[in-house]
């Protein structure tokens, strides 16, 4: 081989080397030079359990409800505008006479972007989860069986190359099928690219402390190692045709991570030193405090938050108004923590807030103790929600749509997460959106 | 005396003919009762072990049968919801099963037998771990798999085999 010849074929060699694309476990090729998104990290809070706009975004309390003229804004962690004058039920202490502060200095509204009105795309809970997970509301998903199509998490861990503990969902419950919507039945995507979860009250709760909480701790190196050895034996012997598959894949060291985690949590739940807002007197609330040391701990790429308080609302207004207040508080706890307490995640953050469906603008037959009507959620009003984006890539001060103009579904999360995190051609080529979603960054 | 003489031999011949028939008649029918010999194979199951099972245990299930493998004692049907509920609040189930067999192993009552005990015959060990957690005998391969992996580590105790089973998926099934 002459010197010419020689330097040819090692000037190909190392172009080759750096230009040739990594390979996903998913055996997918991906670029080198990675996703290019607009963000390191997205919180998505999935908001409160069926809010109507009227009593959030449009700011009128109980003028569009109650025949009462009261109007305000009792959401000013997230909402520009003052808060009601009279009548003042959802703070603390008796009668909820005593709002909870503010807890962040500008309203998200002012640092980011604000969808007035968008469209849900069901009018029912888990269907509104489901289509904010999914970006897709699969006419045959069941209440109780996990999604059909492929969740947010999947498409991230798949596409993204993410592992299992970049990817977490920190619900309120384990109720209403909530611990399903970690990963989808989907045959190309599936358990092995699932999103962890915990439903902290539950986990960390009593039953948690009594059952999980005084764990064995097997050396990692010593005890660990042969058990799974043998565990893989035993598996390699157990030739049946059923897929197993109820691991979401995390590794060895993923494992010991979160389990030094849930350690870390049973001591702190146990000496009070959890990171919760300073009002926490529901389980809303104490669900965000968990969702802050998820992130303070695992730094994850995408965290999704489900708050539901205001579910309550089917028998009591006035409970409700002290669940939208405090899960405005959660979100704000939720965003100043990002930005003072986790510094991996501070500036590099995009929070998103929609609530899964909206409430009924007529009320049903149940009235409070303070004589207020109560609403369900099933009719056209239910359908009417917000969207609300902030931090990284997100332009601030802005507002699209209005009450007359809704721009925005549901099911453009997905594709607004994706497009976050630089994965957005894979999600949109996927074909399992809705039709007609899309970032919601292309319908500024 | 020739009469005579001639009269035994044809008496002679005529005994002589009915013996051969009776001789041939004797063969032929103990031939034809003799049984052949049939050379056959024992009867070797060639499926899996375990090709019954596949019924996914639920977390009721699962936690009600775990307690029972490791304490001998059944529980509280409140206990097995609860312990159930503990499962259903973490996202990775093989995870949340080890973290609930864990808290097993650190609570008083658990039976497991001890280290000498399980050196002194490990066959015996072998053939009881897979009669208590997998409900079958092992396959010859599967206990000199695990024989050897005993005896090559003096490290390996009846407690971490005893998870290795729990955790294994062919226990999650029945």
């Amino acid at each position: 081989m002459n010197r010419r010849h020689f330097i040819k074929r090692t000037g190909a060699a190392a172009a080759a080397a750096f230009a040739a694309p990594y390979i996903l476990p998913s055996g997918r090729l991906f670029a080198a030079s990675g996703g290019g998104g607009l963000a390191q990290h997205v919180v998505l809070v999935m908001f409160a359990g069926g809010v109507r706009n009227q009593e959030s975004v449009l700011q009128r309390y109980l003028a569009d409800s109650q025949n009462d003229p009261n109007e305000g804004n009792i959401m000013y962690n997230m909402l520009n505008g003052g808060p009601p004058l009279e009548k003042i039920v959802y703070g603390t202490g008796l009668g909820g006479i005593n709002p909870i502060p503010a807890l962040l200095g500008q309203s998200l509204q002012s640092q980011g972007t604000l969808f007035r009105e968008m469209h849900a795309a069901s009018t029912g809970h888990y269907g509104g989860l489901n289509s904010l997970l999914q970006g897709n509301t699969a006419a045959t998903q069941g209440l109780q069986q996990k999604p059909l199509n492929p969740t947010v998490f999947e498409y991230l861990r798949r596409h993204a190359g993410l592992q299992a503990t970049q990817t977490w969902f920190v619900g309120n419950t384990i109720g209403n099928s909530v611990p399903l919507l970690n990963y989808s039945v989907h045959p190309n995507y599936g358990a092995q690219y699932g999103a962890n979860f915990f439903a902290p009250n539950v986990t960390f709760g009593p039953l948690g402390d009594q059952y999980l909480g005084n764990a064995k701790v097997y050396h990692p190196n010593d005890q660990l190692p042969p058990i799974y050895e043998m565990q893989q034996f035993l598996n390699n012997s157990f030739e049946n045709i059923v897929n197993v598959g109820t691991g979401i894949g995390n590794t060895a060291e993923e494992k010991q991570d979160i389990k030094a985690f849930m350690v870390e949590m049973f001591n702190k739940t146990a000496n009070g030193s959890i990171a919760h807002p300073p009002v926490h007197d529901s389980g809303d609330l104490s669900t965000v405090g968990y969702a802050c040391e998820v992130m303070k701990w695992f730094r994850p790429t995408l965290t999704v938050v489900n708050l539901s308080g205001v579910d309550g609302c089917h028998s009591s207004f006035t409970g409700y108004l002290a669940a939208l207040h405090r899960a405005d508080h959660a979100v704000g706890h939720l965003w100043d923590y990002i930005q003072t307490q986790v510094p991996e995640m501070a500036g590099n953050t995009t929070l998103i807030v929609v609530p899964e469906c909206g409430r009924n603008g007529e009320p049903n037959a149940i009235l409070d103790q303070n004589d207020w009507y109560s609403f369900d959620h099933s009719d056209a009003n239910a359908l009417r929600v917000f969207g609300m984006m902030a931090g990284a890539g997100v332009p601030a001060g802005l507002q699209v749509g209005s009450e007359d103009n809704p721009v925005g579904l549901a099911t453009d999360i997905v594709p607004t997460i994706a497009e976050l995190l630089g994965i957005k051609n894979e999600v949109m080529g996927a074909g399992f959106l809705s039709p007609g979603s899309m970032s919601l960054f292309d319908r500024i | 005396m020739h009469t005579l003489t001639r009269a035994r031999f044809f008496l002679s011949l005529r005994g002589r003919i009915g013996i051969a028939v009776l001789l041939v008649l004797v063969l032929f029918f103990a031939t034809a009762c003799r049984k052949e010999p049939i050379y056959e194979l024992q009867q070797v199951d060639l499926r899996p072990p375990s090709p019954d099972k596949d019924q996914f245990k639920t977390n009721e299930e699962y936690v009600a049968i775990l307690h029972a493998n490791m304490f001998q004692t059944g529980s509280s049907a409140n206990e097995v919801y609860e312990m159930a509920q503990c499962i259903e609040s973490i996202g990775d189930k093989e995870l949340a099963r080890e973290v609930v067999i864990s808290n097993f192993m650190n609570k008083p009552g658990v039976i497991i037998p001890s280290d000498e005990e399980m050196r002194a015959n490990i066959d015996v060990f072998i053939v009881a771990t897979y009669n208590r957690f997998l409900v079958r005998d092992p396959s010859e391969a599967e206990k000199t798999w695990f024989r050897n992996y005993i005896e090559a580590d003096p490290y390996v105790t009846p407690e971490l085999i005893y998870f290795s089973f729990a955790l294994s998926d062919e226990y999650m099934y029945y």
